[in-house]
């Protein structure tokens, strides 16, 4: 039995609007450290040791992004789980707007979803290790400050095989999610995975009442393939307005 | 005769009129002085990274003086050199180590050189100097933790190798070294923590804002430091432009006022009376000069 704080069916539509909103806005604040974190940065992890970093224009140094962002992001996930993913997350937009025209949305329930998500866990445990195991070295000499394309130019001419390698499995996965919808904030983003982990702690969430007959109208309407409250469930909400025996709701799960 | 009651009088709209072409007059002027000065109205510059603190500074006192936009970029001056070497382009190019100028004059890349400025390596400790540092060889020590960023790029831990090396103390530092990091940036909080009692680091890297008045820094011999990486030339490459812009450019960095500030950032100006020795002392001139 269900729930305090209940939104509304009604409401569901405009919250695929809202969302798409907060996902624009997030774009425009958080994007330029994205770009940074793939192009730009000169460590093997990004995002990780923004305040030490030698280029100058990075958003994450020369804001407070770096110290705001790792303060907020366990909270959010303590009140609405991997909300983070589905509402703020800019790698998120785009993968989703990719995904629109992927050839294949793998929105089932099958042995190959189910296992693919081992992929995640694989990425989360090797950016431990070059992290904290190795001490997230630096592999390509930074272009401390730069023009937009030449400093793109520069970062791939003078990289290390490291950063490369690197680079080039992050665009690739990014860029197969033409193949398969949201691959990469499905099965291999890391920082999806640390979420993942700690994401049953939340205090509100979407979730399945007992009325649910197992239909997965809501899985096929998912852009992450996913039910409420399972794994990759990121709270979208997008799954609310498409629920034919009104069985999704959110809230605290009592 | 009549007064007018509404709208502006003459004399006001006068003195509106006067003080609006006055203001546009002042706010234009840069732009119409370059633009008479210089066919362009911006100008690339390329440097080695370790100058962009400096370069900041100095390029937007440029751009607000002129209303010329600089178009910068600051990296490894050796992965800048290989590129412009190759089929890159700027229109100013601010390099460390001579060698590299005077390969790029050979190459008929750039059109003359001019010394820039000078780094010198400094022995830096946590604030209150605990492992009690006062000279190099006290970096030998036993029990002294030292961090050294061997892995940085070069000059940076070849460099550092060159020092302990003529000070004949490498085998023990080395032994001391608990740490050998690959960024000398993300090195100094490691020993503002304490978490290492010394390293070894150019002095402009204690003069970043972030870690400005956070260490202890103690002098090395100049006798110890290797030739090579303490020379910063600026030339100006064949592809400028406009020369008189590019030409106008390098004079204002060489000048008093520019040079004050790559002082301020930790190095020694080329054009103080120490940068004139080390000028003659290391030969940092431009031999295909007329």
């Amino acid at each position: 039995m269900s729930t305090q704080n209940e939104t509304t069916k009604t409401g569901a539509f405009f919250l695929l609007k809202a969302r798409r909103f907060v996902q624009l806005a997030m774009l425009a604040v958080l994007g330029q450290w994205s770009f940074y974190g793939i192009f730009r940065c000169p460590f093997l992890v990004p995002f990780v040791n923004c305040q030490v970093c030698p280029v100058i224009t990075c958003w994450g140094r020369i804001t407070s992004y770096f110290w705001g962002f790792w303060l907020f992001l366990p909270l959010s996930v303590l009140f609405v789980g991997r909300a983070f993913c589905g509402w703020l997350c800019p790698g998120g937009f785009v993968n989703q707007m990719i995904g629109k025209v992927a050839f294949a949305k793998l929105r089932v329930r099958n042995r190959l979803t189910k296992f693919a998500l081992l992929g995640m866990g694989i990425g989360l445990l090797i950016v431990l290790f070059l992290w904290i195991g190795l001490h997230n070295p630096r592999s390509i000499v930074p272009i401390r400050i730069g023009e937009f394309w030449n400093s793109i130019r520069l970062s791939f001419e003078h990289a290390s095989l490291f950063w490369l390698v690197r680079t080039f499995v992050v665009l690739g996965l990014v860029s197969a999610g033409l193949l398969v919808a949201n691959l990469w904030c499905r099965f291999a983003c890391p920082t999806g995975a640390l979420l993942e982990l700690f994401k049953d702690a939340a205090i509100f969430r979407v979730f399945k009442t007992s009325a649910c007959n197992d239909c997965d109208v809501c899985l096929r309407n998912c852009e992450m393939g996913t039910r409420p409250d399972e794994a990759n469930c990121t709270n979208c909400g997008d799954c609310m307005k498409t629920c034919p025996v009104n069985a999704i709701k959110f809230g605290r799960q009592e | 005769m009549e007064n007018k009651k509404d709208g502006v009088n003459r004399r006001s709209f006068l003195k509106a009129a006067m003080a609006s072409t006055l203001a546009a007059g002042a706010a234009l002027t840069p732009a119409f002085l370059s633009a008479g000065r210089f066919q362009s109205d911006s100008l690339q510059v390329w440097s080695c990274g370790g100058l962009s603190e400096a370069f900041t500074k100095v390029n937007s006192l440029y751009e607000q003086r002129n209303g010329i936009q600089i178009h910068y970029t600051g990296a490894f001056a050796a992965a800048l050199g290989k590129s412009l070497l190759g089929g890159a382009v700027t229109e100013v190019f601010a390099g460390r180590v001579l060698q590299l100028a005077q390969n790029l004059r050979t190459a008929d890349k750039m059109l003359y050189f001019r010394p820039l400025c000078f780094t010198e390596y400094v022995i830096i400790t946590p604030l209150g100097n605990p492992a009690g540092i006062e000279f190099i060889q006290d970096l030998a020590r036993p029990g002294v933790r030292i961090i050294l960023p061997l892995g940085a790029s070069p000059p940076g831990g070849d460099a550092i190798m060159g020092i302990l090396k003529k000070a004949n103390i490498e085998k023990a530092v080395l032994a001391n070294t608990i740490e050998k990091e690959s960024c000398v940036i993300k090195m100094l909080p490691e020993i503002i923590n304490g978490q290492g009692m010394a390293s070894i680091v150019e002095r402009r890297l204690t003069r970043m804002a972030q870690f400005a008045g956070k260490v202890e820094v103690l002098p090395i011999p100049e006798t110890l430091f290797p030739s090579g990486p303490l020379t910063f030339t600026i030339g100006v490459m064949k592809y400028a432009q406009d020369r008189a812009l590019a030409d106008d450019y390098v004079n204002f960095i060489c000048s008093d006022e520019a040079q004050t500030i790559f002082e301020q950032q930790g190095f020694i100006p080329a054009t103080s009376e120490k940068g004139r020795i080390l000028v003659e002392k290391l030969g940092v001139k431009d031999v295909y000069s007329k």
